[in-house]
């Protein structure tokens, strides 16, 4: 029977409208393959250069200058080093204090000031075992700062130097406890942020030493560079993609508070850090995107995107927003209500940064954009009104393509209303009817031949959007005339089976022949 | 089973004779195997064999075939088909319920995957390739999170290898297990398990692509170097570039972006360099170097088409590299997978931000003359595709599936260059075709693939419209190229000579068919059904496809523009050859000629001196295609054309119907005893046709198929099941006292019993049921009214679905309307008493707006209308807070659009659609008939709904408003209020 060559004739119909999906908000996927674009500071690991200050304010260690030698007299330079250690941890007879801290401070120099630190050779000569005794309990503070110290740069190196630091971590996270001096405890803490930066492994077994608590409460200081360092090792401890720590961090008395304050009054680099924090947590844990937007978080972050124009600032700031808004929980629009003048706020200044040269920007602010446009229809005419609709529309034609996608998206969500009840979304005319003859209907065909499948996706949905809702049966003939019926037929043996059935769907409902004469 | 020397040699017997050419030894074997694969460790042992240096190649090599498809439907078998085994507990099943296999148990499928690896690289190449596709079976399922083992082994394996033979099989398996990050959407689960392999194989992979760069710089340039030394080098980074290509998909990883640089340098050096031992070695060399360089060209496509911002650097020395390889390979007769993904690189990059690269006329001219038109001409495959194997020519010709030949693709480019410099394009390329035409006019017979090339640009070029045909193009002014280029071929009076000209010039007049005015197309019309007698399966198909493409054309406004009296000058000769090109070689099933008849039959007056050689010429088709169905397009034509030839027939004179039905009754005969059960969904809808449209006395060979629908089986394929519905209707409309005759009636109900008490076919039950409520008076059903409603509620207890209770409220709802209500709540209250209250309260009220589609939804609107206002059980003051909800429900249903009532089942089965109490499949649109609306008689619901009230609320004033106020929700009372004001009605 002739079941099989014309199955194309009671395909399913397109059951995901252009509505479901790209109403859809979408926060960060938590898994990330790429490289997060913080590390263009060299985030998830740093070498500790230069002292940190201490508590009264008195400069530990004077700056030197970087040594600049052969790698084979700095490895040999650093062996020394080492057995230098060794020797003044069994020396037990007048000055062992002062012998070793001075041994220390060697090693630690030689870590902190070659061009190249020689992790590696310093690994191989026995270090790790020698600097973890050197942070047992009960020693001077000097000699705890500067074996830590030691220790931080190690664990700045590559992934098995990182590793080599496994027996020290215990001790290190007793030191970011309360009962030592502030110095020693960020140092402690730097170090822990850089095993952290390490990975997934590194940080479950981090986690499950207890090291999260002790953290959260270094970043409750007012003293600026603990908070940040603080900050920074837990954004690296509370990454994921398992969204337990970030959950146990926002539940933690005084974190919640710290953020606010920090984001609010503190410089720009610990706000930075702190955002940062806040981008995770918000991408992982609804229990924290609840408690930040219960707080004043929100209009702190737009106040910072609107004063700041620090672009390692902006984005975590950004991404933070993005994720808020995509929270999908009633409290979002009550908190940016359309009624009150925070919304218009966020979409001026994410205008301001579509019209940034700095594509990244673009890029975050499209897709904080796309979330905000997924949201109430008062929120979607808000943005339609605003600077921002011609903006995107000039971009969805001229940008690189990853900003292109997230600009459909936001111009996408524009056009579709969340239904009242349950059910499909709705059509909103007036939008679609505007920015198709605007032009964008190009743009969204060019996405249907992209070869990136979500985009692919997004650009069929627009189209069939385009040719359900524009009225007087328009949309087929515009599909038409934008060569959209060859950008749909391109997937009829397309290795993804949705795009497959969605596009050939399509071309069946709205181009299909005319079987019957008489109809 | 054991390992042991007796198994090893039994199975190596076995296997053995599986090869052997006489048919009685092979059957016992492979018997014989198939009853010990059921055996645990089956599997281990015959992967035991496979790795038996001692046994025969060929015997390890058949084994290893048995052992990966052994792996294949037994590493992970599919649940049984829930459908296939509901049916399978009865013993009358037709459909055969398919064996589910046991699974290999797990200790053995730990021991398979710890040896599998080893084993694969220690064989000789042709087991390695089967137990490599086994390892992908097994990593389908298992990998990554339930083999941890294997990416690890996998890399240590590909660090120890010495030799090529072992890394490229390495690497052949990863490139297989990495290809699930390709074209999949993006989610966590998916970017877990890419993130695991990057971070496992990420560095491996360009150390080992390094190591093989190296070597093959330091021996690649040299002529004499041996082939067998740089072949598999080259190979291996192919597979690498594979690999990298499926990493890399979903978007660029950290490790990536990391060492771009080296990948690139390398890649550059693919694309430009040259290879002389391999290249020039004759065999295959170029290709498998030139499998390199297209495996580079679409890693640097995906880089520019997703990450152009960190490629960018890169591009500048590319494009150039790109432009020159291309160049040479274009002039080339093969190398046709190079050519398109070098120009799908092109293409990318002329559409992106970079296009400017080619923005000067220079370079524009490169590509257009040295590039696109040399891909455009035709070559010696196409003309040996256009002779040998027409089917596929015309699909990628016409049908899109050209999207990967050098022709389309070379399209592509221009229309990728014209995004952003249309004017230029358009100059360039106008200026080329009116070379070629020049060209041609020249030397005809020479020159003519310079006019196909012509041809074919314009057509590729112009925008695509609906069904297959073209809108204007700023290319050439169409009707003026028509008249001067394509007019004089199809004029021209040998049907056979330059037989590709023909089929483009065919193939231009359909694209552009509703641009060539009806006056210039009517002339050429004898023309070209002139060519539907060509020799060429390609020109007599196109030649039909053009006048069937034609006869849809339509007017602004819907009017068709060609109509019977155009094509009845030339009627006779059209339906002529149209029968005769049946004849031709290769085209007895040639489904454009068949699409065609049934098109002209649809248009054409239809004479009895036309119907009866048409009818003679299908029903001896028929009967050729009953021996052995095969092309089910043709065949859907054929039936269809059958149908349309009766339908338009018996419209003009009704007395044919007894000359198709001695031609018909054999051939349904034929189909229906001989069992061709593709053509019984087709022969039940032809008779149900036959059937209405004959006058009584009716044929007796009706009456001996209607037993045929008596059978419960026949009614358990579900294809068949809307045809038998169809059919069963038809009898009951022509001879429902038939059915009252030999206990037929209670049969009929018999088959709705047993379709109606399994989940998977009580659809089809109802279908049934449906059919006889709405066909029988009730005279007639009411003795078996009461078990009707047993067998339902019997059901309704075990099996309280949502579908079911919907299925149930139509059924109810279409009594209702035939029958009255009183004779509903009569009838199930004599089920137990006051069961119809019951029946209301707890499946009605809350099922009702759940109700979709719109013969569904005015049917039981009507029906809970008309019991809110007529039912005496409702109407009791006692029952007013029942009343209120009924109303409730009864608004929501009118007032409120389907999709907001409605929520999507997850579960939704998978037969038809499940509340369509009238069928959906693929049915004859000629033996169509259209879906009845029971209650015609009623325009407009929502009028229908407050007119009634207010009829109702006038007899008693005052009582109605405050139960309104009462039991509706905010939102129907408001929507109740606005009816009223809209059709000026009020409850008073």
């Amino acid at each position: 029977m002739a079941d099989e060559g014309f199955a194309s004739h009671r395909r399913d119909p397109v059951k995901s409208s252009v509505g479901n999906a790209a109403a859809n908000r979408r926060r960060q996927l938590a898994v990330t393959v790429g490289k997060e674009r913080r590390e263009a500071l060299f985030r998830a690991k740093r070498l500790c250069r230069d002292a940190i200050v201490g508590s009264d304010g008195e400069v530990v260690e004077d700056k030197e200058m970087v040594i600049d030698e052969g790698a084979v007299a700095l490895n040999s330079r650093t062996n020394e080093a080492v057995e230098e250690l060794k020797a003044a941890c069994l020396y037990q007879g007048k000055g062992a204090v002062q012998k070793k801290v001075q041994a220390l401070q060697n090693l630690r120099r030689i870590l902190s000031n070659s061009d190249v630190p020689p992790v590696e050779a310093c690994v191989e000569a026995g270090a790790v075992p020698i600097l973890t005794q050197c942070l047992s309990f009960g020693s001077p503070d000097e000699q705890l700062l500067e074996a830590a110290w030691c220790l931080t740069n190690i664990a700045a190196g590559k992934p098995d130097q990182t590793k080599s630091l496994l027996p020290a971590l215990p001790l290190l996270i007793a030191h970011v406890g309360d009962k030592c001096t502030l110095a020693v405890a960020e140092q402690c803490t730097w170090a822990l942020g850089n095993v952290a930066g390490e990975g997934e492994d590194m940080r479950n077994i981090l986690l499950a030493q207890g090291a999260l608590p002790p953290l959260a409460r270094m970043m409750l200081s007012n003293k600026g560079s603990t908070a940040r360092t603080a900050a920074w090792a837990l954004s690296n401890l509370i990454k994921g993609p398992d969204p337990k720590a970030a959950n146990e961090l926002i539940r933690i008395d005084g974190v919640l508070g710290a953020i606010v304050r920090h984001l609010g009054k503190a410089d720009e680099e610990l706000a930075t850090e702190v955002a940062w924090v806040a981008v995770y947590l918000s991408a992982l844990s609804n229990t924290a995107i609840d408690m930040l937007l219960k707080s004043e978080v929100v209009p702190i972050l737009v106040e910072r995107l609107e004063t700041s124009n620090h672009l390692q600032l902006l984005i975590p700031v950004l991404r933070s927003l993005g994720n808020l808004v995509a929270g999908n929980s009633q409290m979002t629009y009550t908190i940016v209500a359309p009624e009150i003048n925070i919304a218009e706020r966020i979409i001026l200044t994410l205008a301001k940064c579509l019209k940034s040269e700095l594509r990244v920007l673009k890029k975050e602010a499209a897709w904080v954009l796309s979330n905000i446009g997924a949201g109430s229809l008062a929120h979607k005419q808000l943005i339609y009104s605003s600077e921002a609709v011609p903006l995107l529309l000039q971009l969805l034609s001229t940008a690189p393509f990853d900003i292109r996608k997230e600009v459909a998206y936001a111009l996408g969500n524009l056009c579709v209303a969340p239904a009242d009840g349950p059910g499909q979304p709705k059509v909103i005319l007036e939008h679609l009817i505007s920015l198709v003859h605007r032009g964008c209907l190009s743009g969204f065909v060019n996405l249907v031949r992209s070869a990136d499948v979500e985009a692919a996706k997004l650009g069929l949905q627009f189209l069939e959007l385009v040719m359900r809702g524009m009225p007087n049966g328009e949309g087929p003939k515009l599909v038409e005339k934008e060569d959209g019926i060859d950008a749909m037929e391109r997937f009829q043996f397309h290795e993804n089976e949705d795009l497959r059935n969605m596009a050939n769907g399509l071309v069946d409902k709205y181009f299909g022949e005319d079987y019957g004469l008489d109809e | 089973m054991e390992w042991n020397p007796e198994t090893l040699q039994t199975l190596s017997q076995c296997f053995l004779q599986t090869l052997s050419p006489s048919p009685e030894p092979r059957r016992r074997a492979e018997a014989f195997l198939a009853d010990a694969a059921d055996k645990p460790n089956y599997g281990l042992v015959v992967l035991r064999l496979v790795a038996e240096p001692s046994v025969d190649d060929q015997i390890r090599h058949a084994a290893a075939v048995n052992f990966k498809n052994h792996l294949r439907a037994r590493w992970a078998p599919a649940p049984p088909n829930p459908r296939s085994s509901s049916s399978s507990s009865s013993s009358s099943s037709v459909v055969a319920a398919a064996p589910t296999l046991p699974a290999i148990i797990d200790s053995e499928k730990e021991q398979i995957k710890g040896l599998i690896v080893g084993l694969m690289l220690f064989c000789g190449s042709k087991i390695q390739s089967q137990l490599s596709e086994a390892l992908v079976v097994i990593g389908k399922h298992d990998f990554p999170k339930a083999w941890p083992a294997l990416l690890p082994e996998l890399v240590s394996s590909l660090s120890n290898a010495k030799d090529y033979a072992s890394i490229n099989g390495i690497l052949g398996t990863a490139n297989s297990i990495f290809k699930k990050f390709r074209f999949q959407f993006k989610t966590n689960d998916l970017l877990l398990d890419l993130k695991y392999c990057l971070d496992g194989f990420a560095a491996p992979l360009l150390e080992v692509f390094l190591r093989t760069a190296a070597q093959i710089d330091s021996i690649g340039g040299s002529i004499s170097t041996p082939v067998g030394n740089l072949k598999p080098l080259i190979e291996a980074q192919r597979l690498c570039c594979r690999i990298f290509y499926s990493l890399n998909f979903q978007e660029l990883p950290e490790y990536f972006e990391d060492h771009m640089k080296e990948w690139m340098t390398e890649f550059l050096k693919y694309l430009g360099g040259v290879y002389p031992a391999l290249e020039q070695s004759g065999g295959d060399g170029l290709t498998v170097v030139d499998e390199l360089r297209s495996a580079v060209c679409e890693n640097i496509s995906l880089y520019m088409e997703k990450n152009e911002e960190e490629f960018q650097g890169y591009l500048k020395d590319f494009v150039p590299v790109v432009c020159t390889l291309l160049v040479g390979a274009s002039a080339s007769s093969s190398r046709e997978r190079l050519v398109i993904t070098a120009i799908k690189f092109l293409t990318t990059v002329s559409t992106s931000v970079h296009h400017t690269l080619f923005a000067s006329n220079e370079v524009l001219q490169q590509f257009c003359q040295n590039i696109v038109i040399p891909n455009v001409r035709l070559r010696d495959e196409d003309e040996e595709l256009f002779e040998m194997n027409y089917v596929e020519f015309i699909r990628r010709d016409i049908e899109g599936s050209d999207l990967d030949t050098r022709r389309r693709i070379a399209c592509e480019l221009l229309k990728g260059i014209a995004t952003h410099y249309r004017d230029q394009v358009t100059n360039m390329v106008g200026l080329q075709i009116n070379n070629m035409l020049a060209s041609f006019a020249m030397n005809p017979a020479a020159n003519w693939k310079d006019k196909d090339c012509a041809i074919y640009l314009v057509v590729s070029l112009a925008t695509k419209k609906a069904g297959g045909s073209s809108v204007s193009t700023d290319l050439v002014d169409v009707e003026s190229f028509f008249g001067s280029v394509i007019v004089p071929e199809l004029k021209s009076q040998g049907v056979n000579s330059f037989p590709m000209l023909k089929a483009g010039s065919l193939k231009f007049f359909t694209m552009f068919r509703t641009q060539i005015s009806k006056q210039v197309a009517i002339q050429l019309l004898p023309d070209v059904v002139r060519f539907i007698a060509a020799e060429s399966n390609v020109v007599h198909s196109y030649a039909a496809s053009c006048i069937e493409k034609l006869l849809l054309v339509k007017e602004e406004g819907g009017r068709p523009r060609y109509t019977s009296s155009d094509i009845a000058p030339f009627l006779e000769m059209l339906m002529n050859n149209l029968f005769n090109a049946f004849k031709f070689p290769e085209s007895e099933e040639n489904p454009y000629v068949m699409k065609c008849i049934m098109r002209v039959l649809g248009v054409a007056e239809i004479s009895a001196a036309v119907a009866t050689p048409c009818v003679n010429g299908l029903t001896f088709i028929l009967n050729e295609v009953c021996k052995n169905p095969k092309n089910p397009i043709f065949n859907h034509y054929l039936f269809e054309a059958v149908a349309c030839l009766v339908r338009r027939a018996c419209e003009r004179d009704i007395s044919l119907l007894r000359i198709f039905e001695e031609s018909l009754f054999p051939v349904i005969q034929i189909i229906l005893t001989n069992d061709v059960t593709e053509f019984w969904p087709y022969a039940f809808q032809l008779l149900a046709q036959l059937v209405e449209l004959s006058r009584p006395p009716i044929n007796p060979a009706y009456m001996q198929v209607f037993q045929l629908l008596l059978v419960p089986d026949s009614w358990k394929r579900s294809a068949n099941t809307p045809a038998l519905v169809r059919l069963l209707q038809a009898y009951l409309k022509k001879v429902p006292h038939e059915l009252n005759r030999e206990g037929r009636l209670s049969q009929v109900l018999g088959i709705f019993n047993t379709l109606v008490s399994s989940p998977s076919t009580e659809d089809l039950g109802f279908y049934v049921l449906n059919t006889v409520v709405e066909n029988l008076g009730h005279d007639v059903i009411s003795p078996y009214v009461g078990h009707i409603w047993s067998a339902l509620f019997t059901r309704l207890q075990t099996h309280r679905t949502v579908k079911f209770a919907k299925s149930l409220v139509i059924y109810m709802s279409l009594f209702l309307v035939k029958h009255g209500s009183a004779a509903l709540a009569d009838s199930i209250n004599a089920v137990q008493p006051n069961l119809f209250v019951t029946i209301l309260e707890q499946f009605w009220i809350p099922n009702l707006k759940l109700i979709a589609g719109a013969v569904e939804f005015k049917l039981t609107s009507v029906a809970s209308i008309r019991l809110l206002c007529e039912s005496p059980v409702l109407l009791d003051p006692s029952a007013s807070v029942l009343w209120g909800k009924m109303l409730d429900s009864t608004v929501t249903l009118v007032s409120r659009p389907e999709e907001d009532r409605v929520e999507e089942e997850p579960e939704m089965p998978d037969i038809g659609e499940n509340v369509s109490y009238t069928a959906t499949f693929v049915h004859l649109h000629n033996a169509g008939r259209k879906d009845e609306d029971p209650v015609k008689e009623i325009k407009n619901v929502k009028e229908f709904l407050v007119r009634s009230l207010a009829k109702l609320a006038s007899l008693s004033p005052g009582k109605y408003p405050s139960i309104i106020n009462q039991s509706l929700e905010q939102a129907n009372q408001e929507a109740l209020l606005q009816l009223c004001g809209m059709y000026s009605c009020a409850i008073v």
